[in-house]
């Protein structure tokens, strides 16, 4: 595995709080030059690559059945795909290695395909007119510039009801309505700001009071504030300096319950902090689960090699792509000012 | 033997629970009527061996209310403590630490001044700079008594360079449901300068008293927090 | 009066007043609502969690 463009290091990398620098000097780390920065984007390129690589092969379950758009159940068809989406774009897009790109690049591609470029959409929206999802999954679409005219025309019609103003959710979930919205180039139906303010990352919520689903619901904030890593700036600096604080200490606590797949996500949202302090640790750690095909399961330890293959997919498939995700997150955000920083590119191919 | 053994055994948690118990109520209450011998039921060694676990925190009512004035007897039976139990050499730092602090404060509390107590055996806090967040944390908190005010001075100093990993520790104690841990946390937090607002301290000690009210060092910890240092209320 | 430290009795309880002062960090207890398990399901797309039933984890 070669790793583009890379300075031989000696230095640590950047943004170490004191906790994290103690942590390295207690994990045995090999007093090597080539340590640090240059063993670290090692790492995370083989998870990356392992990751996309499993997960091409898992293509198959990836396929949308026949009742895709009436009986099949929506978490199971739909949801796969859409992650499948949204994360391969942005891996496409910012991965400074070719094999990476080409990998999410054909994902993405085949993706689309699975939508009929796009002719899903309209069917969702004719026949669940009120439901949220599929506006969320065109919207990932959009966001790449493939557009269907006839979802569009539909979506606009829909999206401008007051019916549609009526919270169904959580404000973590409209939060990213409203980033879709923006994403297809409707208007948006609510204010972001008012309702990020209202979510479990806009208030601030005392670190230690939240279980699993509120970490997530941070996680996710962070998603629909940043555009999924794109846009860290974005982040108001209090929410910043919150998250620097206390996502360490649910990475850590995550990593003892062995929850991989919030890690990677608690991985991401580090990534794209300012300064985004590299946890090398917490990553080795992560690299721990992955299995040799380059799948990581949801929680635990790994799965069993006679383990029904629709079982491993659906235990792993989520937390893969996330680690693919947190992984090239990282890997942009870790590389110090000195060396040639990869170009974010647009989309290789017109599609 | 064995079964006496195991009945003095169990009764080192009941007798430590209950000295804890005393302290807090002594903490809470207005006026300084504390007297360590008063909240010991006997003498025996059970009693010496609790003092030993609860360390500095068998005074701390004299650090807030001002100095002891009951005559010699709470001297005595911290002596046959001291005495009883000194810190082996392979001992833990936690186990140093906290005879330390025990030391500490006797000369500083009781009657008859500093003189003739044993020696502080050295202690090192190399490990406050170099531990992992999460083990600095937990070991932090088995040295809560050393928060007393005068106590230690040089690791206060030290944790408050890692106040922000202290915090962190809280979060993760507070996820273990080890309120213990948590109880102990808070408190040093509660003395320590720069504790970050979004951790919500005050509430975080409030929920902690709550969750952990089973355990009477829970209820020292936090009480102590409260009276030292305000926090928690 | 401090009664005789007989050597057996002694040794244990010295043992255990180590024990209580350096004692290791007890299991994890870790709790989640059951509240939001329903709408994680299809409220949870796009990345909030994901579709399979989780194991308890108390450990």
């Amino acid at each position: 595995m070669t790793v583009v463009g890379e300075a031989a290091g000696g230095a640590v990398a950047g943004g170490d709080v004191p906790g994290e620098a103690a942590e390295r000097a207690a994990a045995d780390e090999p007093a090597d030059p080539m340590a640090g920065p240059a063993a670290d984007h090692a790492l995370l390129d083989a998870m990356t690559v392992g990751a996309l690589t499993w997960i091409d092969g898992m293509r198959p379950a990836f396929r949308l059945p026949a009742a895709a758009a009436t009986e099949a159940d929506p978490d199971h068809a739909l949801k796969p795909l859409g992650e499948l989406a949204e994360l391969t774009h942005l891996v496409r897009d910012h991965h400074p290695l070719p094999a990476a790109r080409g990998l999410a690049d054909g994902l993405f591609r085949f993706a689309w395909e699975q939508t009929g470029q796009g002719e899903l959409f309209a069917e969702l929206v004719r026949n669940e007119p009120q439901a949220t999802y599929p506006v969320e999954l065109y919207g990932v679409f959009a966001r790449a510039g493939l557009h269907h005219s006839g979802t569009e025309e539909l979506l606009a019609v829909t999206t401008s009801l007051r019916h549609w103003r009526v919270a169904r959710e959580d404000h973590t979930r409209t939060l990213g309505v409203l980033n879709a919205e923006h994403r297809i180039g409707l208007t948006p139906h609510a204010d972001f700001d008012a309702v990020l303010a209202l979510t479990g990352l806009g208030r601030c919520a005392e670190p230690w009071a939240l279980d699993r689903h509120g970490v997530y619901g941070i996680t996710h904030d962070v998603f629909h504030v940043t555009d999924w890593g794109r846009a860290p700036h974005r982040m108001p600096t209090p929410l910043a300096e919150y998250l620097r604080l206390w996502t360490p200490a649910w990475t850590e606590t995550w990593l003892e319950e062995k929850l991989w797949d919030l890690v990677g996500e608690l991985l991401a949202v580090r990534a794209c902090l300012p300064g985004a302090a590299h946890d090398a640790a917490a990553w080795q750690r992560l690299a721990g689960a992955q299995r040799a095909d380059g799948a990581v399961p949801e929680t635990g330890s790994v799965p069993p090699d006679d383990i029904a293959p629709e079982d491993l997919f659906l235990g792993c498939y989520h937390s893969t792509l996330v680690t693919a995700f947190a992984a090239t997150l990282a890997r942009t955000a870790a590389m110090p000012p000195a060396s040639p920083a990869a170009p974010f590119r647009e989309s290789e191919t017109a599609l | 033997m064995a079964e006496q053994a195991q009945q003095e055994s169990t009764s080192l948690s009941a007798v430590v629970a209950d000295v804890a118990t005393g302290v807090a109520l002594a903490l809470e209450g207005e006026c300084g009527s504390y007297a360590l011998s008063g909240v010991l039921a006997q003498d025996d060694a059970v009693a010496l061996a609790a003092i030993r676990v609860l360390g500095a925190d068998v005074l701390a009512p004299y650090a807030l209310h001002g100095g002891a004035a009951r005559g010699g007897a709470d001297e005595t039976v911290v002596r046959k403590a001291l005495a009883a139990y000194p810190p082996r050499a392979d001992a833990s730092e936690v186990s140093v630490w906290t005879y330390r602090g025990l030391v500490e404060a006797s000369r500083a509390y009781l009657p008859g001044g500093p003189g003739g107590w044993p020696p502080e055996p050295p202690a090192e806090s190399e490990w406050v700079r170099t531990e992992p967040w999460p083990r600095l944390a937990h070991r932090a908190s088995q040295l809560a008594a050393l928060s007393l005010p005068g106590l230690a001075p040089g690791l206060a100093a030290d944790l408050a360079v890692r106040t922000e990993d202290l915090a962190r520790g809280f979060v993760r104690a507070v996820r273990r449901r080890d309120w213990l841990q948590a109880a102990g946390l808070g408190r040093w937090l509660a003395r320590l300068p720069d504790v970050p607002e979004t951790l919500g301290l005050d509430a975080g000690l409030r929920y902690v008293r709550r969750m952990g009210d089973s355990d009477a060092r829970v209820t020292l910890q936090v009480t102590a927090a409260r009276r030292f240092h305000g926090r928690g209320a | 009066m401090a009664s005789q430290l007989t050597a057996p009795v002694g040794a244990a309880l010295a043992a255990e007043v180590e024990d209580l002062l350096g004692s290791a960090e007890p299991e994890g207890i870790y709790r989640d609502t059951r509240e939001c398990t329903g709408i994680l399901l299809l409220a949870g797309l796009l990345l909030l969690s994901p579709p399979t039933p989780r194991p308890k984890s108390v450990r």
